[in-house]
């Protein structure tokens, strides 16, 4: 997806530069100037607001009603009931136990309820100790908490890779591979994250293979 | 000459070791759980370790000896500082050493070099803290007075300073300008096992050449020549307590970050009571600040959780009150 979007001219939301387009239909997510979004709308241009989803549904929601936007309903339904597919076969075959895990990202950031990455593990079939110990979105996590919860397997998903930080130093902490039991840290694409799309399918088929067997 | 306390060296260390002894177990029981702390340490010898020795083990310990070997190196080094400059306001904060340290790591951390082993971290603090100090030294001139050398100071500090934001701001790493934070003000949170025992051989080094330096010190205190006459030959010793300080901070500091103040409070608290003698100063000052350091982690942690404060924030909020004390202090002096 991030090939093809390539070909595409990168817009800097700046006002000229959006009119000079001159757009038939202006996307806009949850973090965009809202000012500017308001000055598109009195100018007479069709702008859509789309939520940042955390959860399959959400996710689903918005594939259908871009489909809609853009006059392609069929290939949206298509698009929606290929991932409903995978998504449906990963959780007929969940574990009867789901084993313990979470994120670690650098600085101790972890993600807790109302997270695509707390949907995608539930739907693989791990539980997530983040939501369990009550951390709301992303927030860090007190490695003494992390240790306490005693997870079975830890994810993190490489922001920069080839870079060194104290923050990403962290991961490399000692007691995390101790406490998994040697299990080494997966990583899963950040890509996956970012925004949620359909590629979320590919992330819950990940961290379903990564089920200990 | 009044004698406020009149304790033997013997009574002071004693006295100095109990207290570290008792914040070093406090600081071990000071976490965000409660953990049974006998029945971890027993399990930390287990072949499978629980949950509970692994925070023990892996957490509490590892934090709590880089407390205790930091906060000792400030202290000692700023007493040797300030004796062999035989100045009130030296200490490795204000001469740049720390800074020059921090400068040193963040040039080796950032930029790929710790890939080849882990040891190049403490090398380049030791380089940083030795080419500041250096610096410094030479610029302020052999026989400065304390404004002059302070000032010197306060140039390369703000040269390290200026330049490591600089290069946490060019660092690949996308965390890397929120860790100039980190490196100004120190911290000794979240680290393992692993960092201290990068530290540990330059700090121990550092500190086995400042052991047997307090006799030369002593026989400083009645001047240059007089010390000369005596036979200790002052460029020798001078190059041994520099080399000594960079390594011993060059190498904590690269693990910590610059925790100020320690090194300039320290000496100071505890030379009354060591009757104004440097050579009973240096081991005292090592407990004091190992004593401070620790004291002021346990104040950090207390702080409800999330919170994130710097101990280095700490330090200097005790310190800094301190150091314009000592400034009003000496002008008296002066006046």
């Amino acid at each position: 997806m991030a090939k093809e979007a390539q070909q595409y001219q990168v817009n800097h939301e700046k006002i000229e530069e959006l009119l000079s387009l001159k757009p038939d239909l202006i996307l806009a997510s949850a973090y965009s100037n809202r000012a500017l979004i308001q000055l598109m709308q009195k100018l007479g241009h069709q702008v859509e607001t789309f939520p940042l989803p955390s959860d399959i549904e959400g996710i689903q929601a918005n594939i259908t009603r871009m489909a809609q936007l853009l006059g392609q309903e069929k290939r949206g339904q298509q698009l929606v009931e290929q991932m409903s597919q995978r998504i449906d076969q990963v959780i007929k075959q969940q574990p009867a136990v789901h084993p313990k895990a979470l994120f670690y990202q650098p600085n101790h950031y972890t993600s807790g309820r109302n997270t695509l990455q707390d949907t995608a593990l539930r739907v693989a079939g791990w539980r997530n100790l983040a939501a369990e110990l009550g951390i709301e979105g992303y927030n860090p996590i007190d490695i003494e908490d992390l240790l306490m919860a005693d997870p079975e397997q830890l994810f993190t998903s490489p922001y920069a890779p080839n870079s060194n930080s104290l923050a990403e130093q962290q991961l490399s902490h000692p007691a995390l591979q101790r406490v998994t039991a040697g299990r080494k840290m997966i990583e899963i694409d950040y890509k996956y994250w970012i925004c949620g799309g359909p590629m979320i399918a590919d992330a819950i088929e990940q961290l379903h293979r990564s089920l200990p067997q | 000459m009044k004698q406020p306390l009149a304790l033997t060296q013997k009574q002071l260390i004693s006295g100095l070791s109990l207290i570290l002894a008792a914040l070093f177990l406090l600081s071990l029981f000071v976490g965000s759980n409660p953990i049974p702390l006998f029945q971890a340490a027993r399990d930390t010898l287990l072949d499978t370790p629980s949950v509970i020795a692994l925070i023990f083990s892996e957490v509490r310990l590892p934090r709590a000896l880089i407390a205790l070997f930091t906060g000792a190196t400030l202290g000692l080094c700023g007493a040797a500082m300030q004796g062999l400059l035989r100045n009130p306001l030296a200490s490795p904060g204000l001469i740049g050493s720390a800074s020059g340290a921090a400068l040193g790591a963040v040039c080796m951390l950032y930029f790929g070099m710790s890939s080849i082993t882990t040891m190049v971290l403490p090398a380049g603090g030791i380089i940083g803290a030795l080419a500041a100090t250096m610096l410094v030294y030479l610029l302020a001139g052999r026989n400065a007075g304390t404004l002059t050398l302070i000032l010197a100071g306060v140039a390369i500090n703000a040269l390290a300073l200026a330049l490591i934001s600089l290069l946490l701001n060019l660092a690949p790493s996308p965390y890397a300008v929120r860790e100039i934070v980190l490196w100004m003000m120190g911290s000794i949170a979240n680290h393992s096992m692993d960092d201290f025992q990068i530290m540990l051989p330059g700090v121990l080094l550092g500190w086995f050449l400042l052991i047997g330096t307090g006799r030369s010190l002593d026989a400083l205190t009645l001047g240059e020549e007089t010390a000369n006459s005596m036979g200790f030959s002052l460029p020798r010793l001078r190059w041994r307590i520099f080399i000594a300080i960079a390594l011993a901070v060059g190498s904590a500091i690269s693990i910590t970050g610059s925790i100020g103040f320690i090194g300039l409070v320290v000496p100071h608290l505890l030379r009354p009571l060591v009757d104004h003698q440097p050579s009973r100063l240096l081991l005292a000052s090592a407990i004091g600040g190992a004593i401070l350091l620790l004291a002021a982690d346990i104040c950090v942690r207390l702080f409800p959780a999330g919170t994130d404060i710097k101990v280095g924030v700490l330090t200097s909020l005790v310190g800094a009150p301190f150091f314009l004390y000592l400034i009003i202090k000496s002008r008296r002096f002066v006046l």
